[in-house]
């Protein structure tokens, strides 16, 4: 799958992509909300190769992931989405949850995020057929 | 942001997350340095506030991903903190004591980080470079020694040099980082860049405050690409030991490091005190013995023969009128004997006559001085004669360059421990080591470039053989190694790993650089005879060059008995022509 890391902590995003990348994903990068945005738009471009899948932070300057998801919802853009937070998940998917999955930021990521991502795009199977 | 390259296997995962865990680590002090200057602000204006948080946050968060709980939870207290700061709103007198609750949590961090920089050091994770090889039963323990440097390349270079001297090495790219590790645990000596990315003085600005912080700064010697005098000037003034330009040889960086490090205390000068009055000499002795000599007491003149060859002292300080026999006379019946020829012999009395004092200098005496003394004069006046006396003894046994036993005291240390060993059924292995091509070196890069490669082996092997093994140069580039209760199949792997090592080493003539090896070889007692042993390990050795040499060989009982070199020859003191030719020998071929 083709994926947009997205997250303003540069290491942070390393760590994230290295993961995807290990279970096999093409990942592309972006600091923030806005270079997501572009990123997302220019894949949607004639010719463009689209995203599968977007993980992204949940807590960063100006725009935040959540603002991020809500405004592609807003687009039509019904992109899977994952959130990445460093605080307890439960409150962000009570107040949002049309998010595909919202993981807490720890040491399990390497097997958390696969399995999230697993669920999320089988949730997606399931309603789609 | 580059987007990474990995593909499949786990392993690659692996390096790289412990690579990012590192650098999170590694810019740690840098945002907790920019949290502490925002959350200071915070005490006039909270316009910071945000950013703060910010940064507690991305802490949390990050410290979080690669599994640095604690440094997640405290970072996790300063978001709490600000949040709490901000739903109260308090006011402006709060605002001073949450800066501090803010700074200080940053502090935390920052300790937390350096903490485990150091503790993935000591498990051999991340970048620290522990000495290899260390199979070797009491292998000399390595000093540690943490390397700033904003260089990586550099850096590694220099630290894998010194790994093979037998140092473990911490690297840090940032100043603030090694600035928590060292209030953390200070280690054996600091070796510090001076140019970083945040200041062309930033080097030696932390070392300074370091010196201003800490009770007992470690030792610290500066590296640095500049030559100016305002940097030297700094580094002295920062408390620097010691100043490197750029490339430096490792072998120069290793001698002072050794000094620098070394706490080992010299064993305390013996001094003997000879006075028919008791309470005098328990005086004097009480004197030196505060000051950390070990003393021994005779009131007894007659019996002085007996103790002079059990208690050894580097100094005999007697009476000068004594009854039976004066102070004169006793030392001319010391100076009778070959063995005491050398001692020194200070007199101590209330003498004042100058031509008597001359008549008792004229029998051999050290020196003279007069009762009543000051202590420290008398302290001074023993210590620096002992010391000489010392330097003497050791100029006799041991060679010039390199400080290591010379070929005559060697070969009387190989005779007694072998006499030993066989009364005592023990092992003894004895290696011949000889630098490879090392005519070419000397041609190609001049002699101090020889020399350098000859100290650096010295070094090498003092440092990463045991006390117990005697490490000496047998002649021009060849070494001899004597090591008790070792077989020679564990000789072997001993030797070839310091074989590996020292090829690794590089030098540096001018501006080139270059690396050489050495050839071994080995014999073990008793499975080859003790009037055999030389040889067959100075065969096995030639055959080690014969075969291509950069190889250790061993040889075996009978090896040299055909034709071979008659047993012994190489032992006498008459040997070394003929060593020397074949040497020459093995050097063109």
């Amino acid at each position: 799958m083709k994926i947009l890391v997205v997250d303003d902590d540069s290491l942070a995003g390393e760590m994230t992509s290295a993961v995807l990348e290990d279970a096999g994903h093409t990942v592309v990068l972006a600091g923030d909300a806005v270079e997501a945005a572009d990123r997302l738009d220019e894949g949607r471009q004639k010719g463009g190769d689209p995203f599968d899948l977007v993980v992204s932070d949940m807590h960063m300057p100006l725009v935040s992931g959540v603002d991020l998801f809500r405004n592609l919802r807003d687009q039509g853009d019904g992109i899977p989405f994952i959130l990445l937070t460093g605080d307890d998940p439960g409150p962000v998917l009570a107040a949002e949850p049309r998010l595909d999955g919202c993981l807490a930021k720890d040491f399990t990521l390497e097997t958390s995020l696969i399995d999230a991502i697993a669920a999320a795009m089988a949730g997606r199977g399931a309603a789609r057929q | 942001m580059t987007p990474l390259t990995t593909d499949g296997p786990k392993s690659s995962l692996r390096a790289k997350v412990r690579q990012l865990r590192q650098s999170f680590l590694d810019r740690l002090p840098q945002m907790a340095a920019s949290g502490r200057t925002l959350s200071a602000s915070l005490a006039v204006s909270s316009d910071a506030l945000d950013e703060v948080h910010r940064i507690f946050h991305t802490i949390k968060g990050t410290g979080a991903s690669f599994g640095f709980e604690e440094i997640s939870f405290q970072a996790g207290i300063g978001q709490a903190v600000i949040t709490a700061f901000r739903d109260g709103g308090g006011p402006l007198s709060d605002a001073g004591r949450i800066a501090d609750e803010l700074i200080a949590l940053f502090d935390r961090i920052e300790l937390l980080a350096a903490e485990t920089i150091l503790a993935n050091a000591e498990s051999g994770d991340a970048q620290t470079l522990a000495a290899v090889g260390g199979s070797h039963p009491g292998m000399s323990h390595g000093k540690r020694i943490f390397l700033c440097d904003d260089d990586d390349l550099a850096g590694q270079q220099i630290a894998a040099q010194l790994v093979c001297f037998g140092y473990e090495v911490v690297s840090f790219a940032d100043t603030g980082a090694l600035r928590a590790a060292v209030i953390v645990k200070t280690p054996d000596a600091v070796i510090m860049d001076i140019m970083f990315p945040n200041g062309m003085n930033a080097g030696t600005e932390i070392i300074e405050s370091m010196r201003r912080e800490l009770p007992s700064p470690p030792p610290v010697v500066f590296l640095s690409a500049r030559k100016d005098f305002e940097a030297r000037l700094r580094a002295v003034k920062a408390g620097g030991q010691a100043y490197f330009t750029k490339p430096v040889k490792a072998t120069e960086l290793v001698e002072t490091l050794d000094v620098l490090t070394d706490r080992e205390k010299p064993e305390p000068y013996r001094v003997l005190v000879v006075d028919d009055e008791p309470e005098v000499a328990q005086y004097h002795g009480l004197i030196l013995s505060e000051a950390g000599m070990t003393v021994r007491l005779l009131h007894e003149p007659s019996s002085i023969l007996s103790v002079l060859a059990e208690f050894r002292p580097d100094l005999v300080l007697m009476d000068m009128y004594m009854p039976v026999c004066s102070g004169r006379d006793l030392a001319q019946i010391i100076r009778q004997i070959p063995d005491f020829l050398s001692l020194p012999i200070v007199f101590l009395s209330n003498e004042t006559n100058k031509v008597m004092q001359v008549s008792a200098l004229k029998v051999g005496a050290e020196g003279f001085l007069t009762k009543p003394i000051q202590p420290d004069d008398l302290i001074s006046a023993v210590a620096v004669r002992a010391e000489r006396m010392r330097t003497l003894r050791s100029l006799m046994v041991r060679d010039g360059l390199t400080g290591l036993f010379n070929h005559t005291f060697l070969s009387q240390y190989l005779s007694a421990t072998l006499a030993t060993a066989a009364r005592e059924s023990r092992k003894v292995s004895l290696a011949m080591l000889d630098i490879d091509h090392f005519k070419e070196i000397n041609d190609s890069f001049g002699h101090p470039a020889g020399d350098q490669v000859l100290v650096a082996l010295s070094r090498l092997l003092q440092q990463r053989l045991r006390h117990s093994d005697l490490v000496g140069r047998y002649g021009g580039e060849e070494f001899a190694v004597i090591m008790q209760d070792t077989g020679p199949a564990e000789a072997r792997t001993i030797i070839d790993g310091l074989r590996e090592d020292f090829g690794r080493l590089s030098f540096q003539a001018g501006e080139q650089g270059f690396s050489c090896t050495f050839s071994a070889g080995i014999a073990g007692f008793p499975a080859v005879p003790s009037d055999h042993l030389m040889e067959t390990a100075d065969q096995a050795l030639y055959r080690a060059k014969r075969s291509g040499r950069n190889r250790v060989c061993e040889g075996y009982a009978g090896d040299g008995d055909p034709g071979g070199v008659p047993s012994g020859e190489r032992m006498a003191p008459a040997a070394p022509s003929v060593a020397v030719g074949r040497r020459e020998d093995i050097g063109h071929g």
